[in-house]
């Protein structure tokens, strides 16, 4: 569903992502690991055709991503990095927007609202402008949007920061539900512990490239010792003003 | 007062940078017109302006700071009523007053000015302390427009209204229909030439549609299995409906005729150079030539339609569907400015 080949982004001097090579089956939830900069969101990007890559190729959904970004487009549901909201749309608009946009009937349009906004706890503030939400409701309005028109692939960048503990564990659940029934989840975390629950397939970046990809069904070990070993922590100063008499 | 002055400091350094902002206004096609063409005729519309500019000025200066941040500053009682107390001499307007008294004490200008402005003045703060919840409010009153493309329409009427450019094109537009209904005898010229005036304030903001969509409509647009000149139309629509429902009471077809003009070359440096713009302040236009060129072009439709009837609108329709094509092209393109 998911295909990567080579694909690299360079902003000038700098590369981001460097030759990134993998494949994600359908109704697979994979998760995409990574320390901050390590080019999980450049990626996610390129995947979506927000971000046209300097070199390689990758298809998603059967079409390619360069090739056919409007059409691309149809087939997924997005939770970018920034949200991609409207401060003068409240909650509902959005939703009422997307499924509008994507040319469904206005009875599932309300349907799919209702149940979107009750499960993901939006109720309340159906009629709040984004720009007054807080950072957890934005979240959950962005998300709501990626699912509405029932796409085949998701694409969520960290979908469980800054989400209440029964919303992430509906979240969750939701995930897992939509991947049995075939839709593919991609997704970027840094909670490590959730994404050793629900993902089926696990990359790991490091300074743009993939340092390991295996199947969660593989693992032999914690992911988070895993991931301790892929990934070394930057140098740590002791902070020893911290707590001491203060000045 | 040593905890204080920090305090201080952070409000009057806040402020100082928003005022900034106000610069928008030298390069507003309006205010540019208007000090090129109109000159002293033109005084009435920089009084005008003067008054709607006055009021985010007016706005409270600790405003400017996040609530949760000043709660959670180490100052005690006496520390907060005295800030609450010097912050608003950092705004703009306190100064203009106290100068005013002075040149009232010297019988320069009447009691009824320096009252006037000092009205303004405390209206403007006073406003300004309503919850931005309860202000942003009356925007849930905009209707959906019509077809798929309506909540996109909608927001962009919304981003209009909270413009400063809205507010001078409806104070114009207002004026003269009240005057229209009261005066004895009103000369078709002068709705024609206050039509185009609304038209000229809401011009600038023509010119940078996507100005207050900011990085995530950008992403959002992007993201949207839409073309680009559909997000264009959609723009298109709601600035169309600003300008006509304006010039409604004055000369409803010449103002389409310059509202297409006005899109017509708007759409360009919309989608080319997206300038970011600031909420309630006036609109930043492009270029002055560019500004000069759009200035004309609305006022030749205006003038055009008026004299020789609606079939000027097709040739400013086709201007403006030529634009949405070749501007929808460029919003398509994978490096146009709205990439990341």
């Amino acid at each position: 569903m998911i295909s990567c080949r080579q694909l690299t982004k360079r902003f000038g001097d700098f590369t981001a992502v460097d030759n990134l090579s993998f494949e994600v089956e359908e109704g697979a939830i994979c998760a995409f690991l990574g320390p901050n900069g390590a080019g999980k969101s450049t990626t996610l990007k390129m995947l979506t055709g927000l971000l046209p890559p300097t070199s390689g190729a990758a298809t998603v959904a059967g079409l390619d991503v360069a090739a056919h970004p409007f059409e691309l487009k149809k087939h997924i549901g997005v939770l970018p990095e920034n949200l991609g909201l409207f401060d003068d749309l409240t909650v509902e608009e959005h939703l009422r927007l997307t499924g509008d946009v994507y040319g469904l009937p206005h009875a599932d349009t309300l349907h799919r609202t209702a149940e979107l906004l009750s499960t993901l706890g939006l109720e309340h503030g159906r009629n709040t402008f984004a720009g007054r939400c807080s950072h957890g409701m934005r979240k959950k309005t962005a998300l709501a949007m990626a699912m509405l028109p029932n796409p085949r692939v998701l694409f969520l960048d960290e979908p469980f920061e800054a989400l209440d503990p029964v919303s992430s564990r509906n979240l969750r659940d939701i995930l897992e539900g939509i991947a049995a029934r075939g839709i593919t989840v991609f997704l970027t975390s840094h909670i490590l512990a959730l994404i050793e629950r629900i993902a089926t397939q696990i990359v790991v970046v490091r300074g743009g490239t993939v340092v390991f990809s295996e199947f969660t069904s593989a693992l032999e070990r914690p992911l988070e010792d895993l991931y301790f070993d892929l990934i070394e922590p930057p140098p740590m100063e002791k902070l020893e003003w911290l707590g001491s008499p203060r000045r | 007062m040593a905890r204080l002055t920090p305090a201080l400091r952070a409000v009057a350094l806040a402020n100082s940078r928003d005022r900034g902002s106000f610069g928008s206004i030298a390069t507003n096609n309006f205010f540019l017109v208007t000090a090129l063409f109109l000159q002293k005729a033109g005084a009435f519309v920089f009084l005008l302006l003067g008054v709607i500019l006055l009021f985010p000025l007016s706005a409270d200066p600790l405003k400017k700071l996040p609530p949760e941040r000043l709660a959670l500053w180490p100052l005690n009682g006496r520390q907060r009523r005295l800030l609450r107390l010097m912050t608003p001499w950092l705004a703009p307007p306190a100064w203009i007053i106290l100068g005013l008294i002075g040149f009232a004490v010297y019988r320069t200008v009447t009691i009824g000015v320096v009252a006037t402005v000092a009205a303004f003045f405390v209206l403007g703060f006073l406003v300004s302390l309503i919850p931005d919840t309860r202000r942003q409010g009356i925007f849930r009153y905009v209707p959906a427009f019509p077809g798929s493309l309506g909540q996109l329409s909608r927001n962009h009427f919304r981003q209009m209204l909270a413009t400063l450019d809205f507010y001078a094109a409806l104070l114009l537009a207002a004026s003269a229909a009240i005057y229209r209904l009261i005066a004895p005898r009103f000369e078709h010229e002068i709705a024609l030439a206050m039509a185009v005036l609304s038209l000229l304030a809401l011009s600038s903001h023509a010119l940078c549609l996507f100005g207050l969509d900011g990085p995530q409509g950008f992403t959002r647009y992007r993201l949207l299995p839409l073309h680009g000149w559909r997000i264009l139309a959609a723009k298109n629509g709601a600035f169309l409906a600003v300008a006509v429902l304006l010039t409604l009471p004055l000369a409803p077809l010449s103002g389409l005729a310059g509202g297409l003009a006005a899109l017509a070359f708007g759409n360009f440096p919309s989608v080319s150079e997206p300038r970011e713009q600031v909420r309630w302040r006036f609109s930043s236009g492009a270029s002055i030539g560019l500004g000069l060129l759009q200035t004309f072009a609305i006022t030749s439709a205006a003038v055009l339609t008026d004299r020789f009837g609606p079939l000027i609108l097709l040739p400013c329709a086709m201007a403006l569907a030529a634009s949405l094509w070749y501007c929808g092209r460029i919003l398509d393109s994978p490096l146009s400015a709205f990439a990341d």
